[in-house]
């Protein structure tokens, strides 16, 4: 993707409606793994072809192999993005890719958009040793050049983690965090700087989820079910919210784009919710505005969740896309009226009820994952693996299968999903043995990753 | 400083040599051989491998429970030998330890 560079500006757009005005994207990097499959050999960094004039399209055209095993490739983030755009000086040109199994970060230069290549490496030891963190997850850029990584874990396992800073130069600066009392897990975050916030949620301590999901862990109070509010300068958190027995396990949390706004959402995973905040004469306010009921699956002794595990919003805050990763399906809602979201389209890319259909011949195996939805908001990318035991206990045959990388087409006038039967990325046909996808962005920025201060 | 003798079972009966002071897992990557691992420090089950026979100490293991360590589930990035031993290793050994607790066990 091109992004249009005049003598003024930094990385990203001016504004969330300029980034809709920019040239589709035509690369896709996707994280690929092979921890706890059976063949042994590195994760890495995989470049997709996404332009569909180009002969190449719909394939992975470069991967970049990490120097060690047994990291778990998961998610990853930009040195920089749209909250950047007024410094000419800065551009969007490292990842920095952790794994979340083995602790390591990674540093990837991306100024060979279709080729990139490994620039630095922080070794588990040293963050562990500054920082007593472990279990590395979401990166956020913070406008000033350091970049920002929540931590699962500490140096045992336990929670509640906390936030690794690190500076321009990628070198260790520290804990984010000055006030913590109450966090009892850490998962993912996101600020709004307009408003002085940081939003973050709690997912578990790396003892309880690396091994694997087990109810007991549930029921014993190891998973998490709060939302943190953060005020973004004293890095103190000022507010917690227990969202109970119907929030458990909240995972990804979206603010609107507009910087103006105070509006976002999060979705409880195992509670399988989605729930909406605002702040409202200065408290933050959370309420429950969707839910997806679990499904009884004849023989199984209890209904099944849908696991809501990735969701995201259009860069012009009108539609909400989720996945359902045990149910198989993903869903577009109207977000036009926050508070009552409006389902307006929905497609089944495999899951455990066996709605599915095939793409290109393929069986869709595993259910939709992650998501990445391109900045005019008419190509959402979707893939299947969750994390790695999760994988190996829910969809093992994605062992033996691979993952799929695929591309829905979004109604954005209308509404609706329909899966774009000319695109199918096959991870099992990978040249070292079948593959997990995972977390997806682009060179010029994406619906996730772009902030605007 | 003793060392055993440890059996791969399923990687055609590979016969590795391990010191008491080290990891298996150590030892298997110090011989060139590729297992899987993750954390490396015992929390995870991505090393996790079947004691056929033998005896190991691995008192550090944090991430397997009760009943799989009733099962003879071993993690190899903490587990040390303490007599010659015979393993199973790599997902084929893995597979009891991820049961989806949805779905019926049969
Ligand atoms: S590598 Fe994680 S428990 Fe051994």
């Amino acid at each position: 993707m091109t992004q249009t560079h005049t003598p003024c500006c930094g990385p990203g757009y001016a504004s969330p409606e300029a980034a809709m005005r920019a040239d589709s994207e035509k690369l896709l990097y996707t994280t690929a793994l092979y921890v706890g499959s059976d063949v042994q050999a590195p994760d890495y960094l995989a470049t997709v072809d996404v332009d569909p004039q180009s002969p190449a399209y719909s394939r992975v055209i470069h991967r970049l192999p990490m120097p060690y095993l047994g990291d778990e490739l998961h998610h990853f983030g930009w040195n920089a993005c749209s909250s950047c755009h007024g410094d000419p000086g800065r551009s969007r040109r490292f990842l920095i890719l952790p794994g979340i199994r083995s602790s390591r970060i990674y540093i990837v230069d991306t100024e060979e958009a279709r080729a990139p290549r490994l620039h630095k490496v922080l070794e588990p030891e040293e963050i562990k040793a500054k920082t007593n963190l472990t279990a590395p997850h979401t990166v956020h850029c913070l406008a000033d050049g350091q970049v920002m990584i929540s931590m699962l874990g500490d140096g045992e396992g336990q929670g509640p983690g906390g936030f690794l800073l690190l500076d321009e130069r990628f070198e260790i600066a520290g804990r984010w965090e000055n006030q913590a009392d109450g966090m009892r897990f850490n998962y993912d975050f996101w600020y709004q700087p307009r408003h002085n916030v940081m939003v973050s949620s709690e997912w578990g301590a790396p003892r309880t989820f690396y091994p694997g999901f087990d109810l007991a862990d549930v029921a014993a109070g190891r998973y998490g079910r709060r939302i943190h509010f953060w005020d973004w300068q004293q890095r103190a958190l000022v507010q917690s919210v227990d969202l109970g027995e119907e929030g458990l396990i909240p995972l990804e949390l979206r603010f609107l784009h507009n910087p103006e706004s105070t509006r976002g959402f999060v979705a409880a995973a195992l509670s399988s919710n989605l729930w909406h905040w605002s702040r409202q004469n200065g408290d933050w306010q959370i309420q429950k505005v969707v839910d997806v009921p679990a499904v009884e699956v004849e023989g199984w002794p209890i209904p099944v969740p849908s696991l809501i595990t990735d969701q995201l919003i259009s860069m012009d805050d009108r539609y909400l896309y989720f996945s359902n990763w045990l149910h198989g399906d993903l869903r577009q809602y109207d977000i036009g009226d926050p508070l009552h979201p409006k389902l307006t389209g929905q497609v089944w890319c495999g899951g455990l009820l066996g709605k599915s259909g095939q793409v290109q011949g393929h069986t869709l195996r595993g259910g939709p994952q992650m998501l990445q939805l391109s900045l005019d908001g008419k190509r959402l990318y979707v893939t299947n693996s969750l994390f790695s035991t999760w994988d190996n206990q829910f969809y093992p045959d994605l062992n033996a299968a691979g993952s799929y990388l695929l591309q829905i087409d979004c109604d954005t006038e209308r509404g609706g999903l329909a899966i774009n039967a000319d695109f199918y990325v096959d991870f099992g046909k990978e040249p070292e043995g079948p593959a997990r996808a995972h977390e997806m962005r682009y060179p010029g920025g994406d619906c996730t990753s772009d902030i605007w201060i | 400083m003793s060392t055993y003798r440890v059996e791969m079972v399923n990687r055609d009966g590979q016969v590795l040599v391990v010191s008491a002071e080290q990891s298996i897992l150590a030892a298997a990557e110090a011989a060139g051989i590729a297992l899987p691992f993750g954390c490396r420090y015992g929390v995870c089950i991505t090393c996790a491998a079947r004691l056929i026979a033998g005896k190991v100490e691995h008192s550090r293991t944090v991430a397997l429970k009760p009943e799989q360590l009733a099962a003879d589930f071993v993690l190899l990035c903490v587990a040390h030998l303490r007599s010659d031993s015979r393993l199973q290793v790599g997902l084929e050994s893995q597979w009891e330890l991820y049961r989806n607790p949805w779905r019926p066990t049969i």
